[in-house]
């Protein structure tokens, strides 16, 4: 547990340190709420949240490749391959907690008619699904660029896409529609929340076995090796 | 300073002391030729090299070693590694005790790297096995820390790997650095801003923090000014005589004398 931890707390000090990419990761959710808030407020809550997941997986995709260098040399150092994805993943999911917050607290201000307690939610289950997510594209694909545009072409696919089709709903942030359907409509019923969070679920299962499999291979215990 | 007007000052000063210049010169060339770097910042000052290079031949006479008995800490046998249709290693043994130096040497592509990161476990061979008596410490040629951690921060991470608490890695650290002519280490900002230098004697401290038994050492002193590299390698003899098992690749061969063992992986080479 120590050594997650200490992961955890120097991937913090890493993504506290990038200033440019904390203002823009602050900023992007914000000019995706505004840009739905005038003709359709419903759906500034599912877009802003598509701005959190976006720009949470990015930042996830970012501090994966980074920490390429230097994992091989924390795994002969002792560290076990899932004290290092784990380190890593609390301190995204942190900096995901502290993005959405202020988050929620402005569609609590700004928006009236709506269920907080579902959008609180959605934005719960987007921190939860998107770092997993940027990690598992950043261990499929090396390059950060690729990886961006994967990144990229999902979040658009999942705004453009009618959801009710079944390639909308087997993207990841596809809850965000499902449970923001209840938290804007009144006369939504309690199904949409149970689907979108099996949906979640589903995602986050699928994404962290992706992690966990992808840096166990990386990483592994070369079977060459033995020890005395 | 031109590359060929600082090769013909070494020769010059180095003639001035009484030493043949061929060979540390031809060294130095192929070096420069190799990393592409300025000698100035490689090697500094001419005269400055010279005195270390004859500080080094003078360090070199020194009483034989007896051999080594018992297990080996480190050992490889018959690694074979290939990249496509190309064979880099063929049938490659290796074998370091206790308070041994192995110095592994060849031409560039010829699998220097390759068999240190197999020895590590970084990397699968084709064939072979590597038998470990200890815990491994690395060093790459390069990469290896974080950009936008501090010294202090690597310290704590690496050390908690192995077990070592947060004080007293940073102050296991800070010592190795101050050895290493790097005092203001304590005071660095993040290693973004370092130089490759210094980024570099970072990478070698990290690879012996926590005081592992065999050291796996890949140019380490890339980047290096003349004193640091005289220091590394009175590290290394230190290291060697606290019964540590060092494998160092290296270009610079002017040291091949105060090793107890030399692997030359150049095809046709000595093994």
């Amino acid at each position: 547990m120590r050594k997650t931890l200490v992961v955890a707390e120097m991937a913090l000090r890493e993504i506290s340190r990038r200033r440019g990419v904390l203002i823009l990761l602050a900023l992007l959710p914000l000019a995706f709420y505004y840009s739905r808030r005038g003709e359709a407020y419903w759906q500034s809550v599912r877009f802003v949240s598509l701005g959190i997941g976006w720009t949470l997986s990015t930042a996830a995709l970012f501090a994966g490749s980074a920490a390429r260098a230097i994992e091989p040399r924390l795994r002969i150092a002792g560290y076990a391959t899932h004290q290092l994805y784990l380190g890593r993943l609390v301190a995204l999911w942190t900096v995901g907690l502290a993005l959405a917050l202020p988050y929620y607290l402005l569609i609590r201000l700004d928006l009236d008619s709506v269920r907080y307690d579902a959008i609180a939610l959605i934005l719960v289950l987007t921190v939860a699904v998107a770092p997993p997510l940027g990690l598992a594209v950043a261990a499929l694909l090396p390059r950060e660029l690729e990886g961006m545009l994967v990144l990229l072409t999902i979040v658009a696919m999942q705004m453009m896409l009618d959801p009710d089709k079944a390639v909308a709903q087997v993207l990841p942030f596809w809850f965000t529609r499902e449970i923001g359907t209840y938290a804007v409509e009144s006369g939504a019923g309690t199904e949409h929340v149970s689907r979108g969070l099996v949906h979640a679920a589903t995602a986050l299962a699928v994404f962290l076995a992706v992690v966990a499999l992808a840096t166990t291979l990386r990483l592994r215990r070369r079977s060459h090796i033995s020890i005395a | 300073m031109t590359v060929d007007d600082w090769l013909a000052a070494l020769s010059a000063e180095l003639r001035r002391r009484r030493i043949d210049p061929a060979g540390p010169v031809g060294e130095a060339a192929a070096h420069l030729r190799n990393s592409g770097q300025a000698p100035l910042e490689v090697f500094g000052p001419p005269a400055a090299y010279a005195v270390a290079v004859v500080d080094s031949l003078r360090g070199a006479t020194r009483e034989p070693r007896p051999p080594r008995s018992g297990e080996p800490l480190l050992r490889a046998t018959g690694i074979t590694k290939r990249y496509g249709r190309r064979t880099v290693l063929d049938d490659v043994d290796l074998s370091v005790h206790a308070g041994e130096v192995l110095a592994m040497i060849g031409a560039n592509g010829s699998g220097k790297s390759t068999m240190l990161r197999i020895c590590a476990g970084l990397l699968s061979p084709d064939a072979g096995h590597v038998r470990l008596g200890g815990t491994v410490g690395y060093c790459p040629q390069s990469g290896g820390t974080s950009d936008f951690l501090t010294p202090d921060e690597h310290f704590v991470l690496v050390g908690a790997g192995r077990g070592v608490g947060r004080t007293e890695a940073k102050a296991r650290g800070r010592s190795m650095a101050a050895a290493l002519d790097w005092a203001g280490a304590p005071r660095a900002g993040e290693t973004r801003h370092l130089s490759g230098g210094t980024r570099q004697k970072l990478n070698l401290i990290l690879g012996r923090l926590g005081d592992p038994d065999v050291l796996l050492l890949d140019e380490p002193y890339q980047g290096f000014d003349n004193g640091t590299y005289l220091d590394f390698w009175q590290q290394v003899l230190r290291w060697r005589d606290a019964g540590k098992a060092i494998v160092v690749v290296t270009h610079l061969l002017n040291e091949l004398d105060r090793v107890d063992t030399v692997l030359d992986l150049t095809p046709g080479g000595a093994r």
